[in-house]
């Protein structure tokens, strides 16, 4: 618990109030920036739906859905690739992340954004909550043959609210403890369900508090670390289906 | 009589421009050499500057404008013919946005959540960069640089914000977002969408509401813009910014956005042409 204390004590919260400059990242925090940033491409029909990505936007220029028809006909798992890969609507003109110095140091309070410019419309969503066991099973099943969870299936986890995934990422995680937005899966999860420990707990007041925005994090060691998992560990045991 | 119809011509073209210049007032920024970007920023870093003089409008071009400019020309906007604009009710998740087939920038967030008529001093929404760009070829003006826009938001400031590194000066000159998050409306500074151009206080250059109402397209490319990018860019904050989401109501940050975007936080203001580099 001292252990526990002592690692609440040394977040940093990366509150960008009145700042005038922005950290240079190092090398190495730009690398995991591209690490956290990269999306899983599922391997389902990926050519099939490229070619048929690529024939919406010839120019790069305007976002466009697949027709209905076409989106139809797709099979689960195509539709699933699909999803994934393409974001159907723009984002608005803000980053909420601008890049941050020792990125690799932190666990950040959100995710960051899976396709920039473009977010998933409401029908790509839906699909999700609608094919959700299937989702989650194609979603472990890409995980455990890349290895790696893209921020586009963090980001339909925590959309879905797949609290039923926890284990399954936990064990991910804890092969090199290389990922700490898995950590920020967990905290999402933890909030979304309003998780009472957690929202008692003074982590939960710097990463989603009054003063908190999109850049706000805890200072990555192996205390926070323990304190979170050891708290989504408390939550999915206690968590009523 | 192909006199008089050439008289009647000339006529009417310098009403219009008469009428185009009337309606946008403008301030000028001197020349100089100015200091933009922060330190160590990716997307824009600090540097120095040389600027010639440049005439900006002191608002955002607003719906009466923008109206004018339709009447003029029958022109369709990106959201009207794509029926893919973006917009907003409370009670979405942050960051999250409505696509509306409805929307457009007369009625920029749906028809159900109204339209312009008594709106006619907001500036227009709903319109994308492309539909910013036609309007400035009409009205004979352009867009701002990304450059000219960060020297006229800074009014002589070498600070986050105009009026020094406090983001808690906000409430004097901008409409911007209070809440914690966007799930309950907002109306803390009186206005939840926009409101009427110049309702807030200028900066030292007489510029209204650089860091709030809505974002303001810009013309060029950032440091950080891959070499054949078709992206634009976008500056200030806008009602929708809160200090909890994006904070981009400030001097510094600048956004990325699709040209064929039409958001209900989006606008823009206009610079008289020449371009920089132009023979004056």
């Amino acid at each position: 618990m001292r252990m526990l204390m002592a690692g609440l004590l040394m977040m940093a919260s990366l509150f960008v109030n009145a700042q005038d400059e922005y950290p240079k990242p190092s090398k190495e925090s730009l690398d995991y920036n591209v690490y956290r940033t990269k999306v899983s491409v599922p391997p389902y029909g990926l050519a099939k739906v490229k070619a048929m990505i690529a024939k919406l936007t010839p120019n790069d220029e305007e976002i466009e859905k697949l027709p209905d028809n076409l989106y139809n006909s797709l099979s689960l798992r195509e539709k699933f690739t699909y999803n994934m890969i393409h974001g159907e609507i723009y984002s608005q003109n803000c980053d909420p992340m601008p890049p941050v110095e020792d990125e690799h140091k932190k666990i950040f309070a959100q995710l960051p954004g899976a396709f920039d410019e473009y977010s998933w419309s409401d029908k790509q969503t839906q699909f999700f909550d609608n094919n959700r066991d299937s989702v989650i099973a194609l979603i472990k099943e890409s995980v455990t043959r890349s290895k790696r969870v893209g921020v586009n299936y963090k980001e339909a986890i925590v959309s879905m609210n797949a609290v039923e995934i926890i284990p399954f990422l936990e064990e991910v995680y804890l092969r090199d403890k290389k990922d700490h937005d898995i950590l920020t899966v967990f905290l999402l999860l933890m909030k979304a369900n309003k998780y009472q420990p957690f929202l008692a707990s003074s982590s939960f007041k710097k990463l989603y508090g009054d003063d908190a925005n999109y850049g706000t994090h805890i200072v990555y060691n192996s205390a926070n670390e323990q304190l979170i998992l050891q708290r989504v560990n408390d939550f999915y045991k206690n968590y009523k289906r | 009589m192909k006199q008089f119809r050439l008289i009647f011509f000339l006529v009417l073209v310098a009403s219009i421009q008469t009428a185009k210049a009337q309606s946008l007032k403008f301030a000028t920024i001197p020349a100089g050499r100015y200091q933009v970007g922060a330190k160590r920023s990716l997307i824009n870093p600090e540097r120095k500057i040389n600027l010639p003089a440049f005439e900006i409008a002191v608002t955002e071009v607003t719906n009466s404008q923008f109206a004018a400019f339709v009447a003029a020309t029958g022109y369709i906007t990106d959201a009207e013919r794509k029926h893919n604009a973006l917009v907003f009710e409370p009670g979405l998740a942050e960051f999250r946005w409505l696509e509306d087939s409805t929307a457009c920038w007369r009625y920029p967030n749906g028809i159900s959540r109204g339209g312009i008529s008594s709106k006619m001093d907001h500036p227009v929404t709903t319109i994308s960069f492309s539909d910013a760009e036609a309007y400035c070829t009409w009205a004979g003006c352009r867009l701002p640089t990304l450059d000219e826009w960060e020297v006229a938001s800074r009014a002589g400031a070498n600070t986050r914000y105009f009026w020094g590194n406090n983001r808690e000066g906000i409430r004097k000159y901008a409409n911007i977002w209070y809440g914690r998050d966007h799930t309950t409306a907002d109306s803390t500074d009186g206005y939840m969408y926009t409101s009427p151009v110049a309702s807030f206080k200028p900066n030292g250059y007489g510029l209204y509401d650089m860091y709030g109402n809505v974002f303001e397209f810009c013309e060029g490319k950032t440091a950080t813009d891959k070499k054949d990018s078709k992206l634009v860019h976008a500056r200030g904050g806008s009602w929708w910014c809160s200090k909890n989401s994006c904070n981009y109501f400030n001097s510094v940050d600048i956004g990325t956005q699709n040209r064929h975007a039409s958001f209900s936080n989006q606008g823009f203001r206009v610079v008289k042409a020449p371009s920089p580099g132009q023979e004056r």
